[in-house]
């Protein structure tokens, strides 16, 4: 295990932000904190990164490393007035760390950037300074990187990816990510294993898949002549131009396909809908 | 820490708002002289215009050493009110940046960084006294020559070129210490209160009390002799006849103290503190 966090309480006056919260984290594993705003993810990443202090509990990082963990919180804050280079060389530095130009075209490759852009990093696009301080966080090989909300506020490009980095990381360099967000979709394709955080406690957690499948009740089927189906109206399905939501109770949504296909309907996508309220909320699915 | 060091002026020769604080020192300094070159010499005809009847004056007293000594008086107010408006910023733009967090990311200690923005702040401070001098000594001899120079302490005071020439370096070198402190106090207000405004109408009211306390006599030894705003004016010392150099050590021995004591309240300060967003 890299990084444990066992029983960690954190309150702001009387508000109670988190409350015996764990989380335990293997090499090389992609995790998901997900939760609605004001869940706590923030102050739970803060706390893991060493900015803020718990009340009570313990945090453990099993790495030998100079910096055993890395991270982004919220926007990638970043010395606007200095170039790439300039913001890297300044990073590098406080850490003892010399910035060598093999160095610096390096950390730029690993993130996707251009290391040949001179400009002063106040003219970059949010992708780009995602990504350029996801390069800093990865300066002196961290074992583990906490990334809060790193998707907030990229365009899809931007999202598939910073995706595919994070993925390359965790696979090819073994590095351990924790990634918050509040919208699902936007880790279910890319986490091993999901925590969902609650009014500051963790609430669920477990693989992806099986959250996701624990919390899918309705899917959403898209093809040709939906409405001409006995299937869809016998599942009291919901119809919407050109697709129709499901919600099967009697029988399973491969059944449901199945008997589509056989009435001779052509079916182009069917997408899981997670139920929001069951995933986030307390009461069972 | 020395890498935190070099990183730290590397960034201040980077931020425009350096530049901004050599212009603005430049600035007053040719305010001064612009003024002191059209209007200078009806002032002091003015001035001196009763002492002509009982004593005779040789050469320009409108020269390089009174507008010298003119600049050094920017040492009240103007001069530390510019440098603790750009040394708060120093910590205080990281805070407004969230810069802060992403340094304290990384495996740096706390009590390093803040000690290096103290180190730095130090050095930067000097740094401007010292272009504030070498630029007024050149520009001032170079514009209004060398002379006799005249100065009202308790009294007009008259020195001799040679001898003021001396004195007003001895006052820089001393007045340096003074602008270290409220260097020094500005970042600890930074610390403190984060936000650039409030930090610089703290700074500012600081100031404006502290040149107001000197004035007032509190009525007990102690704090007259103790109290920080008493030891602010040690370089003006040095335009005595006899200059009382165990009165100017002890009150820059002093300051010196009072500048650790506020730094220590800002490391311990910066230290408890969590980063927040």
């Amino acid at each position: 295990m890299i990084l444990e966090a066992r029983n960690i309480f954190k309150s702001y006056g009387s508000i109670k932000v988190l409350k015996n919260v764990t989380i335990e984290c293997h090499r090389g594993k992609i995790y998901g904190l997900i939760g609605a705003n004001g869940a706590g993810k923030t102050t739970l990443f803060r706390i893991l990164l060493g900015l803020i202090k718990q009340d009570s509990g313990s945090i453990e990082i099993n790495s030998q490393g100079i910096k055993p963990i890395g991270g982004i919180v919220e926007k990638p804050a970043l010395y606007g007035y200095l170039s790439a280079f300039g913001n890297l060389k300044v990073f590098a530095q406080i850490q003892g760390l010399k910035l060598t130009k093999e160095l610096f075209y390096q950390s730029m490759e690993q993130v996707g950037l251009s290391p040949t852009r001179k400009d002063v990093i106040r003219n970059y696009s949010l992708g780009m300074k995602q990504r350029l301080g996801l390069a800093i966080a990865l300066l002196n090989n961290p074992e583990c990187i906490v990334l809060d909300e790193p998707f907030s506020g990229l365009d899809p490009m931007g999202i598939f990816a910073l995706h595919e980095l994070i993925k390359k990381l965790s696979s090819e360099n073994h590095i351990t990510v924790i990634i918050s967000s509040h919208i699902v979709s936007e880790l279910t394709d890319l986490c091993d294993t999901l925590y969902v955080l609650n009014d500051g406690e963790i609430i669920k957690s477990g693989s992806t898949a099986q959250l996701i499948k624990e919390n899918v009740t309705t899917f959403k089927i898209s093809g040709k002549n939906l409405e001409m189906s006995e299937v869809l109206k016998d599942v009291s399905a919901v119809f919407l131009n050109k697709s129709a939501l499901v919600s099967p109770k009697s029988m399973s949504i491969s059944e449901v396909l199945h008997k589509l296909t056989k009435e001779g309907i052509e079916i182009t996508a069917c997408i899981p809908q997670t139920d929001l309220k069951a995933l986030f909320g307390r009461e069972p699915v | 820490m020395i890498s935190l060091i070099r990183s730290e002026i590397y960034k201040i020769s980077k931020q425009s708002k350096t530049l901004y604080a050599l212009a603005a020192i430049l600035i007053i300094e040719g305010f001064v002289i612009m003024s002191a070159y059209y209007q200078g010499a009806g002032i002091i005809d003015l001035l001196l215009d009763n002492l002509k009847d009982s004593f005779e004056f040789r050469g320009n007293l409108l020269n390089g050493n009174l507008i010298i000594y003119l600049i050094l008086n920017s040492l009240w107010f103007h001069i530390p009110l510019i440098l603790m408006i750009i040394i708060s910023g120093f910590l205080t733009s990281e805070y407004k940046d969230k810069t802060l967090e992403t340094v304290m990311l990384q495996p740096v200690s706390k009590l390093y960084f803040i000690l290096s923005k103290y180190i730095v702040s130090i050095v930067f401070t000097l740094l401007i006294v010292l272009i504030l001098a070498v630029t007024t000594f050149f520009i001032s001899y170079w514009i209004f020559g060398y002379g006799d120079l005249v100065v009202y302490l308790d009294g007009l005071n008259f020195f001799k070129s040679d001898d003021a020439f001396y004195r007003l370096i001895y006052a820089f070198l001393s007045g340096s210490i003074t602008m270290v402190f409220f260097s020094v106090v500005s970042l600890t207000l930074a610390v403190i209160l984060k936000d650039a405004t409030k930090t610089w109408i703290v700074s500012a009211i600081f100031l404006i009390c502290s040149n107001l306390l000197l004035k007032i006599d509190f009525r007990n030894d102690v704090i007259n002799e103790l109290f920080f705003s008493k030891l602010t004016d040690s370089w003006q010392y040095f335009f005595y006849y006899e200059i009382p150099y165990s009165t100017i050590y002890f009150k820059n021995f002093m300051l010196l103290g009072y500048s650790i004591l506020v730094m220590v309240i800002g490391v311990l300060i910066f230290k408890r503190r969590d980063i927040q967003g």
